[in-house]
């Protein structure tokens, strides 16, 4: 159901991600559902907690990854916030292999996140990019837009790899 | 600060107001309101909504060439302040503002034009033929004043005569 409900709410350039990606079986009552029986109700983006998957963006060898713990914030973490991860598919040949636990920096978002001049941007899928205890990315580039919010966060190592600032 | 065109209904975005979505190509969509991005959402093309600027400019309801667009062009270069040249623009703003509002509201009049004449011509037509139904036709031809003026039209004797013949 969530499968079906996710494509029929699919926007232009949908994500590769499919239905694991919107986390609907959560643990905690902050998962929202999708409301009514409308055919165009939108999905109620919400907060990576645990067991939400995302799209590793960058070459350290891991693909996927699902977050264990948001270190930030009660109800999950958002865009720009540090997570910790466990390696769920990988590159044959990486840094990273399956069933790594290691640590991510969330660089795209599928729920809107408010900008300090009032508007709200939001991106198209869940996407990280693992880093180092201290907060160095492992791997060497960054692939897709990345938000400016992580300047203030201090990614800065992240966003000189990126090809293109959001 | 800058101001943004809702990439759906190209109104401007003020700041504080509005989404943006950022696609995975790297392309930034902004909306100005929630009804412009549910509308995107479910795929429709603006080109076909019909009060989107994007429809009236492209089935020739708004106008579409004009020198006082060239003003609000992007120019990415920032400029330095000067205060004489950031009171001069201001003033221009106004003033071009009034200029472009004055001249579509022309074209769009222009456009209604024939379609005015077209209309006053049916309701004259329609005057003549069918005032019985306001009007009984002995007072109509006792009260001039509400009627259209009468053209006299020559019929010639012969064909009166000629008539008169195939009844019989």
């Amino acid at each position: 159901m969530a499968a079906s409900f996710a494509s029929k709410c699919s926007r232009v350039g949908r994500s590769l991600l499919g239905g694991p990606g919107n986390n609907l079986s959560g643990l905690q009552s902050a998962s929202n559902e999708v409301v009514g029986n409308n055919v165009w109700s939108q999905q109620q983006r919400t907060f990576i907690q645990m067991r939400t998957v995302l799209k590793v963006v960058d070459n350290s060898g891991a693909k996927k990854v699902m977050c264990i713990q948001a270190l930030k914030g009660k109800k999950g973490a958002r865009l720009g916030d540090t997570i910790v991860a466990s390696v769920k598919e990988a590159m044959p040949n990486g840094k990273v292999k399956k069933g790594k636990v290691v640590y991510g920096v969330v660089v795209r978002a599928a729920m809107q996140r408010g900008r300090c001049d009032g508007s709200e941007v939001k991106f198209d899928d869940n996407a990280v990019v693992l880093v180092d205890k201290q907060g160095q990315p492992i791997g060497t580039r960054v692939f897709g837009p990345v938000p400016h919010e992580l300047r203030k966060k201090k990614h800065v190592k992240i966003l000189t790899l990126a090809k293109h600032i959001a | 600060m800058r101001l943004e065109k809702c990439w759906f209904c190209s109104s401007t975005v003020y700041p504080g107001h509005g989404i943006q979505f950022v696609r995975n190509d790297a392309k930034i969509f902004r909306f100005c309101r929630s009804k412009c991005h549910k509308n995107f959402k479910m795929k429709r093309n603006p080109r076909k909504v019909k009060w989107t600027k994007a429809y009236r400019r492209l089935h020739g309801k708004d106008m579409t060439q004009d020198s006082t667009f060239e003003f609000e062009r992007k120019r990415n270069r920032p400029e330095r302040y000067d205060r004489n040249i950031a009171e001069n623009t201001l003033k221009a703003i106004k003033k071009i503002a009034k200029i472009r509002s004055d001249r579509s509201s022309d074209h769009i009049k222009n456009r209604l034009k024939t379609g005015k004449i077209q209309r006053q011509k049916e309701a004259r037509k329609q005057l003549e033929q069918d005032i019985h139904l306001v009007k009984a036709p002995l007072a109509l031809a006792q009260d001039s004043s509400l009627r259209l003026p009468k053209i006299k039209v020559n019929v010639s004797q012969t064909q009166t005569e000629e008539n008169q013949q195939m009844e019989e």
